[in-house]
């Protein structure tokens, strides 16, 4: 035990004075999703904003005067005289926005409650155009409207016979169950086995290529008390890179603005005692599987370059299950709670949500327990086959 | 003691192998029905070209591999049935062994005195003679990245020998070093004798022999082709130079 012990900490140590292991078991971990969400959200704003400010040039082709009174807007230029298909040649350049050519009798028709027919031409390249001209005609469409139901002497419930009132009993909890529930687990398995990519490497294939395995193999500590050392610390810091996953997810929630405070009471309640407990029981067994399963492939590697040949595809190998927990209608079941990693992030939207059942997530930790013993033992196998362990 | 009686060690060669070696057999013997003994008090060289089997004949003292025919005992224990007991008394020291980048050099060999279980008084006393005899205490607390390969090399010795192992096994351990960091360890080599431990080096350099060794074995193709005393080897060199009576020997068992 103690000889583990003396093992944990010297990797420990060795690990957290590596740039490497820092960058990518805390740095990048706790820094990823904060920067992924505002990045994506600030990006997709500015880009959204500046679509929605831009003078938009449209040629319209006799149009009704009411439509045309729509179209008197500083955000929106109207060109005039100007051949169709000089306009639609313009379009496709990009240099004008938008095309409405109303069919002669348009306004006839109309008058006559028919339906009125247009062209309208654009890029569907830029789905703001299409979204603000269509505003501009929603607006049309509902003066039309209004008008010929007073023509007519009609209410207006004759276009809406369903009065529907919607309830979602879901509460705000499960919705962001739902919500949330997918992308914590994707995130934090990711990061969990990126965290013990390189620690792995380095405490094995590392020590193999330097030469000091075979002095630490000459110590009287057993091979069996050696792995288990270095699986241990490679593990504690694949637990360390998910908890700063979550961390800064749950940092980004907190700080950006706008979170109806509903939504945030929600999210302190899925962040209580009971959830991070229920989260570890899981996440310490799914580190000590990766642990042994990298372990494992980093004893056979001789050089670092060979064994991040190994590794890195297996990151996909990963990330699948994880991503199939994203699909929607994927449920956990009796049968997918036995299927290491698919059953962790499909369990965590259940406990998001608080739907789920004692009973299944005790299975799931026990899998991912008899999951992360076989990992250990096929690791252990590796290391005491001496071809692996000397170059 | 180490007594190594009619030890082989076998390995299966891959296809590959077979090809690089242009062989169709599937096996090869990396050292073949080999035995010798080392006596305490006395430094006993392996010699040979590269690829001769003596890191493999090492490396079964040492515990690190198993030989696949024969029996190795060092201090009476067997290496396979009782390693851990060997491992307790040996000290071993490569030329291609590198030390952990990121630890000084008092977190090194506190990381093996801690391995080898040694109570904290004694591994202080122990720290503070081998440090003060090596001159490490003017670096103790830097990283190993940061220093020297002469620096390196003490280091590496420190950590062989804060044990006070019995046996000493070294494999190639100048390989690689100047002669003024070399120094360091012919001058180790030489204390071990003369505290009567039992002291195992393997080289291809006849000077190094000559300079320490007190009984030789040539080792080629895995087989052990001569063995006696090293002033039994200088007897029969008539005068010419022990390199070159290396040589022949070598070259007559093509």
């Amino acid at each position: 035990m103690n000889t583990i012990l003396t093992i944990i900490r010297k990797e420990l140590k060795d690990s957290l004075r590596d740039r490497k292991t820092l960058i990518s078991a805390v740095l990048m971990p706790a820094l990823a999703v904060p920067l992924l969400i505002l990045g994506i959200t600030k990006l997709q704003q500015r880009l959204n904003d500046k679509e929605r400010n831009k003078q938009l040039k449209v040629v319209l082709y006799n149009a009704p005067a009411a439509l045309q009174s729509l179209f008197t807007d500083p955000k929106i230029q109207l060109i005039n005289n100007i051949p169709l298909n000089q306009a639609k040649d313009s379009v496709s350049a990009e240099s004008y926005d938008a095309i409405l050519d109303f069919a002669p009798g348009f306004e006839k028709s109309i008058d006559s409650l028919q339906a009125g027919t247009l062209s309208f031409y654009f890029k569907s390249t830029n789905e703001i155009v299409e979204k603000r001209i269509n505003e501009k005609l929603e607006l049309y469409k509902s003066a039309i409207l209004s008008a010929r139901f007073s023509k007519l002497n009609l209410s207006q419930g004759m276009l809406k016979p369903l009065d529907v009132h919607t309830m979602d009993v879901a509460s705000t909890k499960e919705q962001i169950g739902v919500l949330l529930g997918g992308f914590i687990p994707y995130f934090f398995i990711l990061f969990c086995y990126l965290g013990c990519m390189y620690p792995a490497i380095d405490m094995l294939t590392g020590e193999k290529e330097k030469g000091t395995i075979e002095t630490l193999l000459t110590v009287p500590a057993s091979r069996f008390s050696i792995l288990m050392g270095k699986m241990i610390a490679i593990a504690i810091i694949g637990v360390c890179a998910a908890i700063m996953t979550m961390s800064g997810m749950f940092m980004v929630v907190r700080l950006s603005n706008g979170i109806p405070p509903e939504i945030l009471k929600a999210i302190s309640d899925i962040l209580s005692v009971k959830f991070i407990l229920m989260l570890f029981a899981m996440l310490i067994p799914l580190s000590i599987f990766f642990a042994g399963i990298l372990s494992a492939v980093a004893i056979r590697a001789s050089t670092f370059k060979e064994a991040q040949s190994y590794v890195t595809p297996m990151s996909f190998v990963v990330i699948i299950p994880a991503v199939i927990a994203l699909m929607p209608g994927m449920k956990l079941t009796w049968e997918t709670s036995w299927i290491p990693i698919l059953n962790i992030a499909l369990a965590t939207k259940e406990i998001v949500s608080g739907t789920i059942k004692n009973l299944q997530y005790l299975l799931i930790v026990f899998s991912l327990i008899a999951f992360a013993g076989i990992a250990v033992l096929l690791s252990i196998r590796q290391f005491s086959n001496e071809k692996n362990i000397l170059k | 003691m180490i007594t190594v009686s009619k030890v082989s060690k076998k390995y299966a060669l891959s296809r590959k192998q077979q090809h690089e070696l242009q062989t169709a057999d599937t096996t090869v013997f990396a050292v073949n029905d080999v035995s010798f003994e080392c006596k305490p008090g006395s430094i006993y060289s392996l010699l040979g070209p590269n690829g001769a089997g003596k890191t493999t004949t090492l490396r079964m003292i040492a515990t690190l591999l198993h030989p696949t025919q024969g029996t190795i005992q060092v201090n009476g224990h067997d290496v396979v049935e009782n390693s851990q007991e060997v491992r307790k008394t040996i000290g071993f020291l490569t030329g291609s062994t590198n030390l952990y980048d990121r630890l000084t050099p008092l977190e090194t060999v506190k990381y093996f005195a801690d391995l080898h279980k040694m109570p904290e008084a004694l591994f202080r006393q122990r720290k503070d003679q081998l440090f003060t005899q090596l001159g490490i205490n003017d670096f103790l607390n830097k990283r190993i990245g940061q220093l020297s390969t002469g620096m390196k090399q003490k280091v590496s010795i420190a950590r062989t020998m804060i044990h006070n192992p019995d046996v000493v096994i070294f494999d190639e351990p100048t390989s690689g070093l100047d002669v003024i960091t070399a120094n360091n360890i012919i001058s180790l080599i030489r204390d071990c004798k003369s505290e009567g431990k039992t002291v195992i080096f393997s080289s291809h350099i006849m000077s190094e022999v000559d300079l320490l060794c007190d009984e030789l074995s040539i080792i080629h193709k895995g087989r052990i082709i001569y063995a006696d005393t090293m002033d039994a080897f200088r007897a029969i060199s008539h005068g010419k130079s022990l390199t070159e009576t290396f040589i022949n020997i070598v070259q007559s068992n093509k």
